[in-house]
């Protein structure tokens, strides 16, 4: 074997498993939402100069290890792990009301592992499908960006609301943009992290103010009763085939390849719409619930791997919810990967990486994920759960996340990069909660500014 | 510094989970300073250390953000969670279980009957103890829906 080649294995073998154990442990910390975390840390890892392979496995096997992870809180405590787990609360809730939380998280990791394995190996097939057509969109990327923001704006909770929010909000960057230029400094990760992290820093605004407060006051401390396990298996690796029946399986394996499929919407949006189409057609209660957690959980993996994997390798633009928000380092790292907003020309992962590469380094890292997130979801999830919450305040959270803003908008650009996070922050966070112009939609506000918007000015 | 005392507390709900805000302010204060002072010690000295400028810019920044990991580990260490954490078994509340099979009854599906269900999962039902329950529940018309829930929240409890 050429010795590059195996060169490259090693490194991407080692990120990817410092990827799936560092996201395995933040997928229990329930708030930690993907683009807060998986984009600043693929970000210092590009920056860092760490090669093509080894940035891509590590952003794979993180995101992979993140979603089976993230089944913890939300079966065994009630609470959310990330923003993808919320479709699947309710679900999970009933299954614990029941007194079988431990039922919800084995049939949710288990739906996760059979689909990451599945939407891989599809999600390269579909890019190099549309790979023929990627000189002609790369040409309209402007346009391209501009329709895809309004069909993202209007698919949100805020329908025609946030339609018309994509106007003031792209003035707002378009006007930070100039501000910054006149110091000739120009930023881009400040943008997407204030618009990842915007609800804390609207709801740090809130709780300043005296009305904000009265609302946001509480008598007593939050409640949560954390159930009691049941193993109902020998050995370390649970065999998924086995923990979910063949009517899971088969929906998990269909919903899975629909989501490959279908990259330009929103995560959250498919894996409602797939949940209730499983949940139509079984008939008893409680196989619903059982199947519709498998199957929803299967689609948080499988279509943030095609979100991120089909524009990366057909385009090299970032064309998805995922690749915009917390895969944008994969195309977007000045100075290491740029993508040029003029002409559309760009130098990334999708310039680095053959077919055959994306797919070979895809399936490690979720191989990698699999052997170290599954067993552990499946072991450990009970005590780590325990351990989070009642030895992780979420003061120390805020703390971090605090820190987090104010060292990455420094690091981009001194005092501007930190009035452009907080700035951006605030806005985004209020936007999201009062009209539910939701992060998804703000990422495709910030290219439509930086894309479409000088495409637009030309015309004229 | 701020109380540990829970009779102190002024507890609000700020991203998702609830906060004493006196220790919420402390937190901000410790992330910031560790992180930002990291930050900035870490800059001057690679500037002097490492040749290449971009690479001490990037390790500058791995050290701010082991700063706010530190600061997230002090600030775990000196404010408690505000949370309540209880290790019931509710396997056996009667209440859970009626709310949950109503609401599961009012789904566009309804609750269904078990001879819908493949062998396999009338299985996991049985391991589960919670074949009975739904065996129960289906068999009642809507009518007397309220009855039998009554009837099979007794009988629940093994």
């Amino acid at each position: 074997m050429d010795p590059q080649l195996l060169n490259d294995i090693a490194v991407a073998a080692a990120m990817g498993l410092v990827g799936a154990v560092v996201f395995a442990a933040i997928g229990l910390v329930s708030g930690t939402d993907e683009t807060t975390t998986l984009a600043p840390l693929t970000l210092l890892v590009v920056l860092l100069g760490v090669p093509p392979a080894g940035v891509f496995t590590f952003f794979l096997a993180g995101a992979v290890a993140k979603h089976m992870t993230h089944a913890v809180p939300t079966a065994l405590l009630g609470i959310p792990g990330d923003t993808l787990a919320t479709p699947l609360l309710q679900d999970a809730n009933m299954l614990r009301k029941l007194g079988v939380p431990h039922i919800a998280l084995r049939k949710m990791v288990s739906g996760a592992i059979v689909a990451a394995f599945v939407a891989v190996p599809l999600a390269v097939l579909f890019a190099v499908m549309l790979a023929p057509f990627g000189a002609a969109i790369t040409k309209t990327a402007p346009w391209i960006f501009l329709a895809a923001a309004l069909l993202i704006a209007y698919f949100s909770a805020g329908r025609w609301a946030s339609v018309a929010l994509l106007v003031p909000f792209v003035v707002v960057i378009i006007a930070l943009q100039a501000l910054t230029a006149k110091y000739d400094v120009k930023l881009s990760i400040s943008y997407f992290l204030g618009i990842a992290i915007g609800p804390l820093i609207a709801d740090l605004f809130t709780v300043i103010a005296p009305a904000g407060r009265q609302r946001m006051l509480r008598d007593q401390v939050r409640q949560f009763n954390l159930a009691p396990d049941v193993k109902g298996w020998s050995g370390y690796f649970p065999n998924p085939f086995k923990v979910m029946d063949r009517v899971q399986t088969r929906w998990t394996l269909i919903t899975a390849t629909i989501s490959s499929a279908t990259f330009v919407f929103s995560p959250v949006a498919m894996t409602v719409v797939l949940g209730e189409l499983v949940g139509s057609r079984i008939k008893h209660a409680y196989h619903r619930l059982t199947t519709v957690l498998s199957a929803r959980n299967g689609v948080t993996e499988a279509t943030y791997i095609a979100e991120a994997l089909i524009p990366l390798i057909a385009f090299g633009l970032p064309l998805s919810p995922v690749a915009a928000g917390p895969a944008a380092p994969l195309f977007n790292a000045p100075p290491r990967f740029t993508v040029d907003a003029a002409t559309g020309q760009t130098h990334n992962l999708h310039n680095l990486l053959n077919h055959w590469e994306f797919l070979g380094y895809g399936m490690l890292a979720v191989l990698l994920a699999a052997v170290v997130s599954y067993p552990f979801a499946m072991n450990f999830a009970r005590r780590a759960a325990l351990f989070v919450s009642r030895r992780v305040s979420h003061e120390a959270i805020i703390a971090t996340f605090v820190g987090l803003i104010i060292v990455i908008s420094v690091w981009e650009g001194q005092l501007l990069g930190l009035l452009v996070i907080l700035t951006m922050g605030l806005l985004g966070g209020l936007l999201s909660r009062n009209f539910g112009f939701n992060t998804g939609v703000q990422f495709m506000g910030y290219y439509t500014a930086v894309l479409s918007v000088p495409a637009i000015v030309k015309l004229f | 510094m701020a109380t540990r005392d829970p009779a102190g507390w002024r507890l609000a709900e700020v991203w998702g989970d609830t906060v004493d805000l006196r220790h919420l302010a402390w937190s901000i204060a410790i992330g910031i300073g560790i992180s930002v002072t990291g930050f900035f010690l870490a800059s001057r000295w690679l500037a002097t250390v490492v040749a290449s400028q971009q690479l001490a810019h990037a390790y500058a920044m791995l050290a701010g953000l082991a700063g706010c990991v530190a600061a997230g580990v002090i600030c775990a260490r000196a404010f408690p969670p505000k949370r309540e954490v209880t290790e019931q078994d509710t396997s056996t509340d009667p209440a859970w279980r009626r709310e949950v099979l109503e609401e599961l009854a009012a789904q566009p599906g309804g609750l269904g009957s078990v001879a819908d269900l493949p062998p396999a999962v009338v299985q996991e039902l049985k391991e589960l103890k919670l074949y009975d329950l739904f065996v129960q529940n289906a068999q009642a018309a809507p009518s007397t829906q309220t009855q039998t829930q009554t009837a099979a929240a007794g009988r629940a409890p093994r």
